[in-house]
Formats: structure tokens, C-alpha cells, sequence
């Protein structure tokens, strides 16, 4: 049997096993089963925090603006993302006369199936997490890479001057931009010596001092790298250039109603929420709890996928509030910051990663001041 | 069994993707297929227990190489679709001149070829390897990379960056 997928499906297996009598097939059908409902809970859970993303942008950008925000739809308005949803449901599906009805059509299913695809590896605790592929970081970026093509394909199909406009900023735009967060993440990669997400978050520590972002100077600066570069790749403000209100009406879903609008902006939420889950996993201890309280039971479990949420939503708020602070760049200012500073920066991040592990033993900054301090004070005698 | 389910969904996206991409007047909606193709490929590879590989399939050929594709035939205009576009492109006639049934007539040439080469291997009877995979590719793929065929590796660089070199000369703007 291939290994890669049964150990994934061995770790459901005590059900199976608890029913006796059961064939190994049905123990396999079983597992699959389970499987399936972990990823659909999963999957809902993420929708929703999409959802209720949009609410926190509305909420936040009035508190910014000095105004109330959405407050009629239940307690504080919290309800307002579902009806959102049932509007959005109840609209008429317009579809342009001209566009190309096939890719117009499959558009947003690409950047929905793209961003959910990175759920699976994702690792909320040390035990909650759908699969642990040794490939974690490498899959991840794979799979996001389809967002750009849909939203490439949502431009181009319409047959509009604005559409096709916004799709090419927005296609250019995240292919430019992978490249240093890639480079940012190898640097990590660098550190850790895998790929997996859990293995990441494990090599680190529940407080800030053992975080990689403080690991060296280098992954310090690669930190906000990283975090420019997913703002450009989830196109959020200041890079919201593929959907350019004042310029481009509304980028490349301006032909989009309907559900079809809303798959759009789904996938842009749950994508902010899976990086900003992914900085926070590479850079900021992840799902690490101070003095692992609680260890690997369920109260630990607990506490983990809280940090890791914690973790996530602070970052959240972190690109709402930018976006609400800065003003969009242009295009050229986009491709430059991109090519001219990030690019270099981050290789020599990079490079500069691999001199530390190389002369440091692997060693963080603050164990090497503490071990200097300890020799200073006469710790060698 | 989960397996062999998964096996048989990845062949049929390739087949039915190449299939498509075969038997589609547009060109852009021939990309779009051959990403189903590759994506099929990738999860070949996926239940073959090479999944490094099949992650560098994504990477590399669904995001990268479709993408490209897909902005290269917008940029030439080369759509059907792109005939009654409002843009400014006109629609190339590309197929059916001399040189494409050349052409044709070489890849059907090979594909034949490669074919058979595959057939009679089959005439032999298949033989299992004997040993057991490797669990984690991405160490010794690292590994193999950057002691046995570290030559290859540095030489394909080299390559990469003479394509990148000859493709900032041509889009250089001409000075004079």
C-alpha cells in the first residue's frame, strides 16, 4: 500500500478498530468517511470566518472612520455576513452578453477550490490538523497559485475594459509577489530543516523568545517581508490594485452578481485568514502554548487551537487596520517595491540565514547573548 | 481501495483533460484543460507516493506554466473567442498551414513510437519492485540533489538563467 496517504487515514483507524468485525476495506471506507467529515467541518468553519471577516472589515473601518457600521442584523450586526449571504443568493445571476460563458463560469470555483485546497495543511494544534504532509509549506503554495489563475480567468472572461484590466494587474501581481514569500519561507525552511507546518511550529516556543521572527536578525526583517508580500498576493490594500475602486469599478469581478461575486470575495477572506495563520505558524510559535500547559491532552488541544486563532485574528486585524491606513500604490510603484527591494532583500535574507545556521550552530540571537552574558559574568570558571 | 479510487479519478481527469485539450476550438480553453490534465498528473504522482513531486507539479506546471500560457495567448491574440472581443485583437488563423500538418505529423510520429515502446515492455509481464518506498521523499531528493547530480542541478540553472538573460534582450526597449 502507498504510504503517503494511509498514515493519513491510519490516524482515524481506532474507529474502525473498536468495530471488530470490520473488513480492512470497510475499515478503509470508514476512515475515508470520518475523513470527509473533518474536512467538511473544517472547510464550514473557515467559510464562516471568512464570513464574519467581512463583518470585522465593515466594523473596523467604521471605528476607523468615526462611524457606527453595520449594527441592525442581531446582536451588534454580527449577523449581518449571513444576510449578505441570503442576498446574495436571491440576486439575479446576470451574465454578459459577450464573455466567454465556460471560463466565466469555472472563475470562482478556481480561487474557491484554491484557497479551501490550503486548509488541509494547516495545523490548528498539535493534533488537530487534517493532514501533516511532509510537504506542508511546499503544497500550500502550490495549491494558493490557483487563486491568481482565477482571478486572471474572472478578468479576461468578461469582456470588459475593466474586468480585463484587473485580471492582469491581479495575475501579474501575485505571480511577482510569490517570489519573496517563497523566499521568505525557505529562509524558515532553512531553520526548521522541513517542510511540514507542524514541525515549523514545533521547533519554536510558546513565548516570543524562542519565535523564529527573533531567531536572528535576518528572519526579522524576512517577517515583514513576508507579511508585504502576502498582502499584495491576497490583494488587500495598499496592493488592492486588481480591484481598484476609483479606478477600475470593481477589478476583475466588476461583471460578477450574485453568488458567483460572493464565491470572489469569500476566497480573498478565508485566503487572508490562511496566511495571516500562516505567518503566524512560520514566524510567530504558530499553535505554541507558554510551558506546553496542558501537553497533549484535550484541555492542551484547546488551548493550542486558541493561541493559534488568537495568533491568526491579530494578524487579521493587523491587515484590515493597514488596509484602512494606506493609500494604494500605483502600478509601477507595485512592480518595483516587488522586483527592486523586496526580491534582493530577501535573497539576501536568505543567504544570510544559511551564513547564521552555518556559524552559529543554529543558535538564536538571544541564547547567544545569553551565553555571552553567562561568560561575561564568569560562567567559565 | 481508497487508493485505487483516487488513482482511477487522476487518470481520468488526465485523459479527459487531454482529450479536451485536444478537441477544443479555443485555445484559452484548451489551457484551462491541460491544467485539469496537469492536476490529474499531480495526483498520479500523489498516490505513487512521490509527493514531493507531485507538489512540484502544482508549482511549477499548474500555477506556473498554465498562467504563462494563458498570458502568452492573450498577449498574441490567438482566441476564437478574442474575434469578436472588443480589445483591439484580431484572431489569428494559426491551424491547418503547412507547417502545423509538419508538425503534426512528427508529434503522432513519436507518439506512436513511445507507444509501442511501452507495449512491448508490457509483453514481458510487469514485475513488482521488490523494497519498500521511502516515506519522506523531500530529505533524500534534497540530498541527491546537492551531492550526485549537483552538476545537472547547477547546469539546468544555467539554463534557466540564459533564458532569462535572452528574454530581457528581447523586451528591451531599442535604444537608437
Amino acid at each position: 500500500m502507498n504510504e503517503t496517504i494511509v498514515t493519513y487515514l491510519k490516524q482515524f483507524e481506532f474507529v474502525s478498530r473498536g468495530y471488530a468485525g470490520l473488513s480492512p476495506h470497510m475499515a478503509t471506507l470508514v476512515s475515508v468517511i470520518i475523513f470527509g467529515i473533518f474536512a467538511f467541518v473544517i472547510v464550514n468553519v473557515c467559510a464562516i470566518i471568512g464570513g464574519l471577516g467581512t463583518y470585522a472589515e465593515r466594523k473596523i473601518s467604521a471605528d476607523m472612520q468615526m462611524r457606527i457600521g453595520p449594527n441592525r442584523v442581531g446582536p451588534y450586526g454580527i449577523l449581518q455576513f449571513l444576510a449578505d449571504g441570503v442576498k446574495m443568493i436571491m440576486k439575479e445571476d446576470t451574465v454578459p452578453r459577450d464573455c466567454d460563458r465556460f471560463l466565466f463560469f469555472i472563475a470562482p470555483f478556481f480561487c474557491l477550490v484554491g484557497v479551501f485546497a490550503t486548509l488541509a495543511v494547516l495545523p490548528f494544534s498539535n493534533g488537530f490538523i487534517l493532514t501533516d504532509l511532509n510537504i506542508g509549506v511546499f503544497y500550500l503554495l502550490g495549491v494558493a497559485s490557483m487563486v491568481g489563475m482565477g482571478v486572471f480567468l474572472g478578468g479576461y472572461s468578461s469582456n470588459s475594459k475593466w474586468s480585463m484590466l484587473g485580471g492582469m494587474r491581479g495575475a501579474s501581481q501575485i505571480i511577482s509577489y510569490e517570489i519573496p514569500v517563497t523566499i521568505s519561507i525557505l529562509s524558515i525552511v532553512l531553520l526548521t530543516g522541513s517542510l511540514s507546518l507542524r514541525d515549523m511550529a514545533n521547533a519554536q516556543t510558546g513565548f516570543p523568545t524562542g519565535w523564529y521572527i527573533f531567531h536572528n536578525p535576518f528572519t526579522f526583517i524576512g517577517f515583514f517581508i513576508f507579511f508585504i508580500g502576502i498582502l499584495a498576493e491576497t490583494n488587500r490594500a495598499p496592493f488592492d490594485l486588481p480591484e481598484a475602486e476609483s479606478e477600475l469599478v470593481s477589478g476583475y469581478n466588476t461583471e460578477y452578481s450574485g453568488m458567483r461575486f460572493a464565491f470572489f470575495a469569500l476566497a480573498e477572506y478565508v485566503e487572508v485568514f490562511v496566511v495571516c495563520s500562516l505567518a503566524s505558524v512560520l514566524f510567530l510559535g504558530g499553535f505554541k502554548v507558554p510551558f506546553d500547559i496542558g501537553g497533549n491532552t484535550i484541555i492542551g488541544q484547546l488551548l493550542q487551537v486558541g493561541t493559534f486563532f488568537g495568533k491568526a485574528f491579530l494578524l487579521y486585524y493587523v491587515v484590515i487596520w493597514v488596509r484602512w491606513t494606506l493609500p494604494r500604490l500605483r502600478v509601477d510603484q507595485l512592480m518595483t517595491v516587488c522586483w527592486k527591494y523586496l526580491t534582493p532583500i530577501a535573497l539576501f535574507n536568505l543567504v544570510g540565514c544559511a551564513f547564521w545556521m552555518y556559524f552559529f550552530d543554529g543558535k538564536s540571537i538571544l541564547t547567544l547573548l545569553l551565553q555571552t552574558g553567562a561568560a561575561a559574568a564568569g560562567g567559565h570558571h | 481501495m481508497f487508493l485505487k479510487f483516487l488513482f482511477i479519478c487522476s487518470s481520468l481527469a488526465v485523459l479527459f483533460g487531454s482529450l479536451m485539450v485536444a478537441c477544443t476550438k479555443d485555445i484559452m480553453h484548451s489551457c484551462i484543460y491541460l491544467f485539469f490534465c496537469l492536476l490529474g498528473v499531480a495526483g498520479l504522482y500523489l498516490t505513487l507516493n512521490a509527493d514531493f513531486v507531485a507538489a512540484t507539479q502544482l508549482v511549477v506546471y499548474a500555477g506556473g506554466i498554465v498562467i504563462l500560457m494563458v498570458f502568452a495567448t492573450m498577449l498574441t491574440g490567438g482566441s476564437a473567442f478574442q474575434a469578436h472581443n472588443k480589445f483591439g485583437f484580431k484572431k489569428i488563423p494559426m491551424m491547418g498551414s503547412r507547417e502545423t500538418y509538419i508538425i503534426g505529423f512528427i508529434s503522432a510520429f513519436l507518439f506512436i513510437a513511445i507507444t509501442f515502446k511501452l507495449l512491448l515492455n508490457l509483453k514481458e509481464g510487469l514485475t513488482p519492485l521488490s523494497g519498500q518506498m521511502p516515506f519522506e521523499t523531500v530529505r533524500i531528493i534534497g540530498h541527491k540533489l546537492v551531492t550526485d547530480h549537483v552538476l545537472p542541478f547547477e547546469i539546468s540553472s544555467v539554463l534557466l538563467l540564459g533564458a532569462l538573460v535572452g528574454a530581457a534582450m528581447i523586451a528591451r526597449p531599442r535604444r537608437g
